[in-house]
Formats: structure tokens, C-alpha cells, sequence
């Protein structure tokens, strides 16, 4: 079997001491920022992409995977002590788990979810590696006309679907494939929007768009609402952190059925944690023996949401390591460490940069174990962090993310740009425009811009190329759909 | 701010987006698609989104988060954006000159401000630890390059 063997490989590459040490420090920050509400793994891996000069790939890499399933964990002690959710798609673990350490079963809560993560996060990674190399055989008949209808796809996918309105997603998409147009055109060297500032010229850094998006739009929001001065009630853990033979019993399916929502779902383009988590939390809640329980701390609706979520995160690797397609905020600043270390992204990363693959994936199974050792022994600190007081928070945030994008050039231009992301971030939060989309769209726009080039180069100029290659056809097909459908379901919906 | 004022923001982004479109120097190289057209497709697609976004801000479709009971801004909110603001401004101005750690600080404690902690010798305290810390994480561990910690250390 040769993905077993690959993976065998990837093993003992990744139990390297050294390798190792990284693959800890990234699982310890990523739950540090799982934990710490304001702050996320696409955020905290932006912040650490001026690492990649210093740093080897795989060693990068293997704690960016850390970092990016340690915040899946940490995240649910957030919602179940705080009610404050430290991730978007831990917001339903809020709604039970919370409720739970109410009552005085804090403790059995975060460890069906640890537990529960620990499973799901496993199969993920199982599914991983078995389903990507399939994926990839079939991604090498991809032409650049594909991966042009590819990119609209996943761009269509993520405005469209994600939030609560198609026009603000899509306006979201726009600003951001405009940013990514900005700096000197790869095929012609003419600059492009820079505005003759000499600063421009390599176009805007994804840390800088990231961070500011994220960190200072997040704080300036904050900040202007000035309602977080106070830490919120941090809940003690109480009762054991042992779950009773009844908790298993309730769990374990729970587990298994959120594992089989996350996996397919996270892998789709745009699919991302929050939609599996939902419906895993509403199908607990039909098949439960218990359904009185649900809205007063079932276990149920802990330990399924909080499968589902890291089944997800496992699966949104899928499109980023076999395509080279990012589908979540998280994956697009990935896609960019790569690109940073010069590596060419798409199915070739698995020829190309076989080993690194293979470490990474090792890395996750790993990564998973030194999780759930870590997570519950350590909850007591995670308590602890809970409780820093917002001021105190909030300017170590800051100064982190200023110090990150200072550092990455001591530019003094790209701190100014920070700024001015945050401004954009707390404008998009305040009237509710996603994120997501306009990251995604700064990193896939330049690179979709080639495919583009690349097909009519070779189709000589016939646009058609587009629509007369079946499986280029079949990708936009989708993507008109996603677009026009909602819409047109919602309509019919209202006439009736 | 209101939804309208910020679609009208949008539109001037695009006005200043198409500007800039024309501003692209043509190339002397042959090629099927040049560096202007997708900038252009992309102003343009903007451009209609951002139309629709006013005119549905227009009739009153559009959302303020800030309009719900538990979302509205205290009093003072835009003097606290201020000091978040002051706080970037403040450390630009001074990053080139005294090394890192005392913009950091300085940025830290308006920071903190921003979120109702008056500047007291605990905010230096704590900020200036805060920065002293992400110094020597980054610089000195991690080998980024931040400039030095402190003026004198030049």
C-alpha cells in the first residue's frame, strides 16, 4: 500500500526530536489561542509566517498543524467555561457545554470534548490520508482552464455560502481579488493600483491583511463598544474529569456521527466547521434518549459538535494539500506560507514535496495524541488565561501583531497598513461583511489570474476553452448555481 | 456611519479602482490577455455589487450589527477608537528611533486605554513587560528581526 508506506515514512520523519518540539509548541499556542477569545490559528499562523527564513519547512509546517488543531480544541474549554466562544465554529459547543459546567459537570463536558476531538480528529486524519492520494490521480488531468473554473469555484463557494447575504459576501470577495491585483504584474512587470509608492510594489502581504482584519479590527470593535472591560464569569471546573460508564455510553456515537459530518463537509469547498457542527448538534438532539435534556446540558450535544468541528478541520486540509485550493481563512494563510518557502502547490505537492506531505499528515496524528495529553491536564491553566482582563489582552494582541508584521520587513509602511486593515475589519464587522472572502480572494486572485492567462494562451484566445472542456463546464455549472439557486428557492419559497 | 455612507465609501473605492485601471501601463509584449483586463473585470464586478450594496442600503435593507440592544456602543466609543487608533500612530513615529520595546510600550498602554485602564505606572509596568517579552520571544529566540530592544543598545 503505497500511502501507507508514504505515511510510514512521514512518521519517522515527524518523531524526529527536533521536529517533534515544534509539533509541541504549535499544539501548545494553538490552544493557547483556541483558548483566548480575539485571537485564532489564521491570525496566529500569519503572525508566524516571518518564521519561514529562519525556520525548515516540515519543522514549520508540522507546528502550523499544531497550531491549526490545537485552536479546534481550545476552543471548546472557551465556550463551555466562559459561554464566549473562541472560535466561530465552537459557538455550538457554547450552547450545552456551558449549561453542563453550570450544573456542576464542567469536568465530564471538557473531556467528552477532548475525547470526542481526540476521535474525530483521528479519523479525519485517517480519511486524509487514504482519500487524498485518490484525489490527487484524478487532479492531474487538471488543465489550467480546470484550475481557472477550480478557483472560481472555491471563490464563489466561500462568499456564497458562508454568511448571512450573497451581495456583502461577494463585495468581500471583489475587495479582496482587487488587493491581490495590487504590485507589479508577474507577466508584463507593469505596476498595478500601487499608487507610485515604491512600498506597493511587491503588492500587500496576506500577515498584514490577516492580522488587521482579524487582531485590530476585532480589538477596534471591541473597543469601540466598550463593553469588555470586565473578563466575563469564567465557570470553576467542577465535577471529575472522568467520565461515568452513562457519559461513554452517550458519547461515543455522538463522536462517531460528528466525525462523519466534519469530514466530507469541512473538505468541500467553503463547507468549513460551523455547518457540521450545526447539523451534528440537531441530529443529537433527534436521535437522543433523552431530548428533555437538550437546552440544559445533554452530553450529546457536546460531544458531537465538538467531533464534527475537528473532523472538519482535518477535512479542509484535503483541498489545500491535494489542489493547492484553500477553502477557510486558516488554509489561504497556509497556501501562503508555501508559496514562501517557493513551493509549488496543487497535486504535484505530493511528487514534489512527497516527504513534507507525509510529515505533515504523521504530524496530525500525532499532533491529535499530545492534544488530548495536554489538554485536560492543563485545564487549569487554561482557567487562568481566561481571566487576564481585557485591557491586558487586548494590548498583548496588538503589540504581538504590530511586532509580527514589523518584523517581517521593519516596515514602518506595512504597520500603517495594518491600521488600515483594522479599520476595514471593524467596518466589515459592524455591518456584518464576511472576512473570509476577501483573504481567500487577495491569495487566490493572482494566482487565478494565471490560470486564466495560461488557458487562453494555450486555447489561443478562444474563451470557449471555459465552457467547451467538460469537467472546466461542470465547475462553473456549480458555481453559477450557488450563486443563483439560494436565491431562486428563496423566491419560489416567498411566492407560495 | 450608516449603511449608506458606507456604500457611497464603496463607490468611491471603485471610482479611485478604475482610476488607477487606467493608470496601468500598456505593455509592449504580445500576449492574449495583458496586465489590464483583470484588474478591470474585478473593478467592474466591484463596482456592480458595490451598486446594488447602495441601493439596497437605500431602502433600508441593509444591516448595522450595532443596532441591536446587545451590540450598541457605550458613550465615549469614538474616543476610545481614538486612543486604539494613537496607539498605532504613536508607535510608527517612534519604532525608528528609540528601538522596540518603548513604542511597544507606549502602544500597549493606549491600547489598554482604549479598553477603560487609565495610563498609570501599573499599565508601563505590565505593557512594557508585555513588550520586553515579544522582544525577546521574537528577536532574540526566534531571530526576527525587530531592530534593538533599546535606544542605548545601538
Amino acid at each position: 500500500m503505497d500511502a501507507f508506506s508514504a505515511l510510514m515514512g512521514g512518521f519517522a520523519s515527524a518523531l524526529q526530536p527536533a521536529t517533534l518540539m515544534w509539533g509541541f509548541a504549535g499544539c501548545l499556542v494553538g490552544t493557547l489561542v483556541g483558548v483566548l477569545p480575539g485571537i485564532g490559528p489564521a491570525l496566529t499562523i500569519a503572525l508566524l509566517l516571518p518564521l519561514t527564513y529562519h525556520v525548515p519547512a516540515s519543522s514549520m509546517f508540522v507546528m502550523f498543524a499544531g497550531i491549526y488543531y490545537g485552536a479546534a480544541y481550545g476552543g471548546s474549554t472557551t465556550s463551555i467555561l466562559l459561554n464566549t466562544p473562541g472560535e466561530s465554529s465552537t459557538v455550538v459547543t457554547a450552547l450545552e457545554g456551558n449549561l453542563m459546567a453550570r450544573r456542576g459537570r464542567a469536568g465530564q463536558a471538557l473531556a467528552t470534548a477532548a475525547l470526542g476531538s481526540f476521535v474525530a480528529g483521528t479519523i479525519g486524519t485517517i480519511a486524509l490520508t487514504f482519500i487524498a492520494p485518490l484525489v490527487v490521480e484524478w487532479a492531474l488531468a487538471f488543465g489550467p482552464a480546470e484550475y481557472f473554473s477550480l478557483m472560481v469555484l472555491s471563490l464563489v463557494a466561500v462568499s456564497a455560502v458562508l454568511g448571512r447575504s450573497v451581495l456583502r459576501g461577494l463585495v468581500s470577495l471583489f475587495a479582496g481579488l482587487l488587493l491581490g491585483m495590487v504590485g507589479v504584474d508577474l507577466q508584463t512587470g507593469q505596476p498595478r493600483f500601487t499608487f507610485g509608492r515604491p512600498e506597493l510594489l511587491d503588492g500587500i502581504e496576506v500577515t498584514v491583511a490577516a492580522v488587521g482584519l482579524f487582531a485590530v479590527g476585532e480589538a477596534l470593535y471591541l473597543a469601540w463598544q466598550g463593553r469588555q472591560t470586565q473578563s466575563g464569569e469564567v465557570l470553576r471546573v467542577t465535577g471529575s474529569l472522568w467520565m461515568s460508564a452513562r457519559d461513554w455510553a452517550r458519547s461515543w456515537k455522538a463522536w462517531l456521527r460528528g466525525a462523519l459530518f466534519g469530514f466530507p463537509i469541512g473538505a468541500l469547498p467553503a463547507g468549513g466547521a460551523e455547518l457540521p457542527t450545526l447539523l451534528s448538534y440537531y441530529t443529537e438532539k433527534k436521535l437522543s434518549k433523552h431530548p428533555e435534556e437538550f437546552g440544559q446540558g445533554a452530553i450529546e450535544g457536546v460531544a458531537g459538535p465538538e467531533a464534527a468541528n475537528n473532523a472538519a478541520a482535518a477535512g479542509v486540509l484535503m483541498p489545500l494539500l491535494t489542489l493547492g485550493i484553500p477553502t477557510s481563512a486558516t488554509a489561504a494563510i497556509m497556501l501562503s506560507a508555501f508559496e514562501g518557502y517557493g513551493i509549488q502547490t496543487g497535486p504535484q505537492l505530493f511528487t514534489s514535496q512527497s516527504s513534507l506531505v507525509w510529515t505533515l499528515i504523521a504530524s496530525l496524528y500525532i499532533g491529535n495524541v499530545i492534544l488530548l495529553v495536554l489538554n485536560l491536564p492543563l485545564v487549569g491553566l487554561w482557567v487562568k488565561l481566561l481571566k487576564i482582563p481585557p485591557p491586558w489582552l487586548y494590548a498583548g494582541i496588538i503589540v504581538i501583531s504590530v511586532a509580527g508584521v514589523y518584523g517581517a520587513g521593519n516596515s514602518v509602511f506595512n504597520v500603517g497598513l495594518l491600521f488600515v486593515f483594522g479599520l476595514m475589519g471593524f467596518l466589515m464587522k459592524r455591518f456584518d461583511f464576511p472576512a473570509a472572502p476577501l483573504i481567500v480572494g487577495l491569495i487566490l486572485g493572482p494566482m487565478a489570474e494565471q490560470s486564466l492567462r495560461q488557458a487562453l494562451t494555450i486555447s489561443q484566445g478562444q474563451w470557449s476553452t471555459f465552457i467547451s472542456r467538460p469537467l472546466s463546464a461542470s465547475l462553473l455549472l456549480i458555481a453559477l448555481g450557488l450563486l443563483v439557486l439560494p436565491r431562486l428557492i428563496r423566491q419560489r419559497n416567498r411566492s407560495r | 456611519m450608516t449603511p449608506v455612507r458606507l456604500a457611497l465609501l464603496l463607490l468611491v473605492l471603485c471610482a479611485v479602482a478604475a482610476w488607477q485601471v487606467t493608470q496601468i501601463p500598456s505593455s509592449a509584449m504580445q500576449m492574449t490577455v495583458g496586465a489590464t483586463l483583470v484588474p478591470a473585470l474585478i473593478t467592474a464586478g466591484l463596482s456592480v455589487c458595490a451598486s446594488l450594496y447602495a441601493l439596497s442600503a437605500w431602502r433600508g435593507g441593509q444591516a448595522d450589527e450595532s443596532r441591536q440592544d446587545d451590540q450598541s456602543p457605550l458613550p465615549g466609543s469614538v474616543g476610545r477608537l481614538g486612543w486604539l487608533l494613537a496607539g498605532g500612530v504613536a508607535f510608527m513615529l517612534l519604532v525608528p528611533f528609540v528601538g522596540f520595546v518603548i513604542p511597544a510600550t507606549v502602544c500597549g498602554m493606549l491600547i489598554a486605554r482604549s479598553f477603560d485602564s487609565p495610563l498609570t505606572l501599573k499599565s508601563v509596568l505590565i505593557c512594557g513587560s508585555i513588550a520586553l517579552v515579544f522582544w525577546t520571544l521574537f528577536a532574540r529566540l526566534l531571530g526576527v528581526g525587530l531592530g534593538p530592544a533599546l535606544p542605548i543598545l545601538f
